[in-house]
């Protein structure tokens, strides 16, 4: 396996919770903001290049390698995604909800790997 | 949250299940649509392009524009932390109605795969609703 991999899929992940993230903060301004506001078109700009980004290196290492080796990483996007809105945007996470997107996230990786 | 959520249609929970089932959708209508048009081409196949050829793929490319509108929409009123896990519910959907409608078998590793996502998903009902309460 090439170095690629390492690189790629890391970045490939953290592309699609960051894309996430700002589609979120993006859409959350929108409701109080409209959509002629500078700082919402930002945020939703972000996460389309974002996403843009996961699509093409997605894309790019499916080229190389398995599906059901690619797409297990996706599953784990599922837990990172709930910890990271919970820090990057304050949302409120309990154990039950973090337990529940844990095993969501392992049963999609189980799911993906076969 | 400010702003009062919509009630009926609009509902954003609704909306979340509107965007599951479209992404069920379109995934099931790609395999369709790809699989209908390998024929036309074995070289151009594997690019993806033969597969334009096919109704079912334009369909497809239009329940992902529905679907990509819709968690926008789920976006703005439902928190990241929730929305996105129960969004992936797809992912045991897809494989559950490839079973049921085409045939395809289920590997033990995936029951189990498919097991635990439920499990989790009962976990985060109850959170899930006392937010909706709260709204």
């Amino acid at each position: 396996m090439s170095w690629q991999v390492f690189v790629l899929i890391p970045v490939a992940l953290i592309a699609f919770v960051a894309g996430q993230l700002c589609l979120k903060r993006g859409m959350e301004s929108s409701a109080a903001k409209g959509f002629h506001d500078r700082k919402v078109l930002a945020f939703l700009g972000c996460g389309i290049f974002s996403m843009t980004i996961n699509f093409l290196i997605t894309l790019g290492l499916l080229a190389h390698l398995d599906l059901s080796f690619v797409y297990p990483f996706q599953g784990l996007s599922v837990i990172i995604i709930s910890l990271a809105a919970a820090v990057v945007l304050r949302e409120k996470l309990n154990l039950r909800l973090t337990l529940g997107a844990l095993l969501i996230s392992v049963g999609v990786v189980l799911v993906s790997m076969s | 949250m400010t702003n009062s959520r919509p009630k009926g249609f609009a509902n954003p929970w609704l909306v979340l299940g509107f965007e599951v089932i479209c992404v069920l959708v379109y995934e099931l209508l790609q395999k369709r649509g790809a699989s209908a048009t390998v024929h036309l081409s074995q070289v151009w196949s594997w690019t993806g392009l033969t597969a334009l050829a096919s109704p079912l793929t334009w369909l497809a490319m239009g329940l992902m524009i529905i679907s990509l509108l819709s968690w926008l929409y789920v976006l703005r009123y439902i928190p990241l932390s929730i929305a996105f896990p129960l969004s992936r519910v797809v992912d045991i959907l897809v494989p559950l109605s490839c079973w049921m409608i085409l045939g395809e078998d289920i590997s033990t590793r995936r029951w189990c795969g498919i097991a635990l996502v439920i499990i989790g998903l009962i976990l985060m009902a109850k959170p899930a609703a006392q937010l909706e309460e709260k709204l």
